[in-house]
């Protein structure tokens, strides 16, 4: 069986990218007029959806929390989203995994004390899947908690990263993910650089760690430059609605 | 004149058949629009590259994306030479506030149903053409239909979205090896699949007070209606499907009405799916 190349001796990965390069992202807020707050992001190939709702009333009074808001997370994958057909359960462990992931990321940093008895539903739905589920989920729903106005202490930008051939590679796809590489996700505060989410599931070398988060935490930082610019412009487009 | 605003809000809270009705006896909408129109629709094909085709369709604010995967499998026994096609309709709480977390809720599946029997009962395109070899092969067409966001009328917007990923829908070329080993070859594609009859569904809501029938509910009139009707036809001006539920009475004149808004509808639905397929 012929191993594919996943980065040739020139430096080029895959999809022509170099090691230290980021996907092409594009993202849009305020896309539906249901929820309150809503998002887009499509990183290369794949693309996530967030839509924020509340703070409102909690579904289970006994749930409710008397000092703060409850943060819930739902985690969708459509079932065209790969290339082969998976009819995934919302139930199954690996999606309320990831749910729990993005929940214990959003909780420390929503104001959460300001809105006690509510409930802030985060919904994420992807449609397609090309690697880097769990970085698109983070941005995506970062961008749809501010299209809702729910106050924050700063952005969370998720990046991640991995290791071909002993060198890091920043955004792996779903190609160089499924071929064995080991992967790294870092979630970042990026005014102070405060990680909240750090996840790795593969085998990495404990020397390659540094590098590897390194890389990763610049790839947040370009993130987080794209995000930002992306809610300056709707808001100044805003303003200019609300002053004419 | 802010105060005047908020006014209208509380009005259109606590008594929304009043403030609908201030509306219709005027004979228009509260979102500015006549009786007899449909919101605008706006159809892309071809958005999802991990699917055998998808289209996503904007009706207003509903909003649907529809992706269908093709896999392989075999026939029932009753019908060797035919495939099939399922449709499953997915409301979820992203949609809307309305919808709870958990299996599919009533409305989701009595959708997916509708648009089930359609295909079924209506021989909207061949069966026989998803067939590989009669008795061992055949293709499953999975069409999974995801709203994304819920003002009313989810309907014409899933049946839309589903005929146009059809539309563009090709199948690669396969074949039951020697060994019954299906072998797939996805760089032979095949003609797309030609649906014999083009179903558009247009649907309308029966007000008693006053006696009105709007066009394209969305969701505010949706839940203040007294009943929806729903007319399918094709572009033959044929009827397939008439789907009147029950909740109220309609005179002869009004579902005259009905049918002829739906014929109407139909040469708007096509020239739009052809604009959008060219693209």
């Amino acid at each position: 069986m012929s191993r594919l190349e996943l980065i040739t001796p020139e430096g080029l990965r895959v999809d022509g990218r170099r090691a230290n390069e980021l996907r092409k992202i594009t993202a849009k807020t305020s896309v539906f007029s249901q929820a309150d707050g809503s998002a887009y992001i499509e990183q290369g190939n794949t693309k996530c959806l967030a839509a924020v709702y509340g703070p409102r009333e909690v579904r289970h009074r006994m749930q409710a929390l008397a000092d703060r808001s409850l943060i819930n997370v739902e985690f969708n994958v459509a079932p065209f989203s790969s290339s082969e057909r998976k009819k995934r359960s919302k139930n199954d462990k690996r999606s309320l995994e990831v749910a729990a992931f993005i929940r214990q990321t959003f909780e420390p940093v929503i104001l959460t004390s300001q809105f006690p008895k509510t409930q802030i539903d985060i919904y994420l739905q992807i449609f397609q899947n090309d690697g880097g589920l769990l970085q698109s989920c983070i941005n995506a729903a970062t961008m749809a908690l501010v299209d809702a106005g729910i106050p924050m202490l700063d952005y969370v930008c998720a990046c991640s990263a991995g290791c071909i051939d002993k060198e890091p590679v920043l955004d792996l796809n779903n190609l160089e993910e499924s071929a064995d590489t080991p992967e790294l996700t870092v979630a970042i505060l990026p005014r102070t650089g405060k990680v909240t989410l750090l996840e790795m599931e593969s085998r990495l070398h404990v020397d390659k760690l540094a590098s590897v988060t390194e890389l990763a935490t610049e790839g947040c930082m370009q993130i987080h430059k794209v995000l930002d610019g992306v809610i300056r412009q709707n808001t100044e487009h805003l303003m200019s609605r609300l002053n004419a | 004149m802010s105060s005047a605003i908020e006014n209208l809000e509380i009005f259109s809270r606590i008594q929304p058949h009043e403030y609908l009705k201030r509306f219709l006896d005027q004979s228009v909408r509260p979102d500015g629009r006549l009786l007899n129109l449909f919101r605008k629709t706006m159809i892309t094909s071809g958005a999802i590259s991990t699917a055998n085709a998808s289209a996503m369709v904007r009706l207003g604010g509903t909003t649907v994306v529809c992706g269908i995967k093709a896999e392989v499998c075999e026939p029932k026994v009753s019908v060797p030479n035919q495939g099939y096609l399922v449709p499953n309709v997915e409301l979820s709480p992203l949609c809307s506030p309305k919808f709870k977390p958990g299996p599919p809720s009533d409305k989701a599946q009595a959708v997916s149903e509708f648009i089930n029997q359609l295909f079924i009962k209506s021989h909207i395109f061949p069966l026989e053409s998803l067939c590989i070899e009669p008795g061992k092969a055949v293709w499953v067409l999975y069409a999974d239909i995801v709203c994304l966001n819920y003002d009313g009328n989810i309907l014409d917007a899933s049946l839309l979205a589903l005929t146009t990923a059809l539309k563009d829908l090709k199948l690669p070329k396969a074949e039951v090896s020697s060994s019954m080993v299906v072998e797939v070859d996805s760089t032979e594609i095949t003609e797309p699949i030609q649906l014999s009859r083009l179903p558009v569904s247009s649907t309308f809501c029966i007000f008693n007070n006053p006696d009105v029938i709007l066009s394209d509910p969305n969701d505010t009139e949706e839940t203040l209606a007294k009943e929806t009707v729903t007319i399918v036809t094709d572009l033959d001006h044929n009827l397939v499907r008439i789907y009147k539920n029950g909740g109220t009475t309609i005179d002869a004149n009004g579902l005259k009405q009905c049918i002829h808004n739906a014929k109407q509808r139909t040469n708007e639905i096509n020239s739009l799916m052809n604009e959008a397929l060219l693209k």
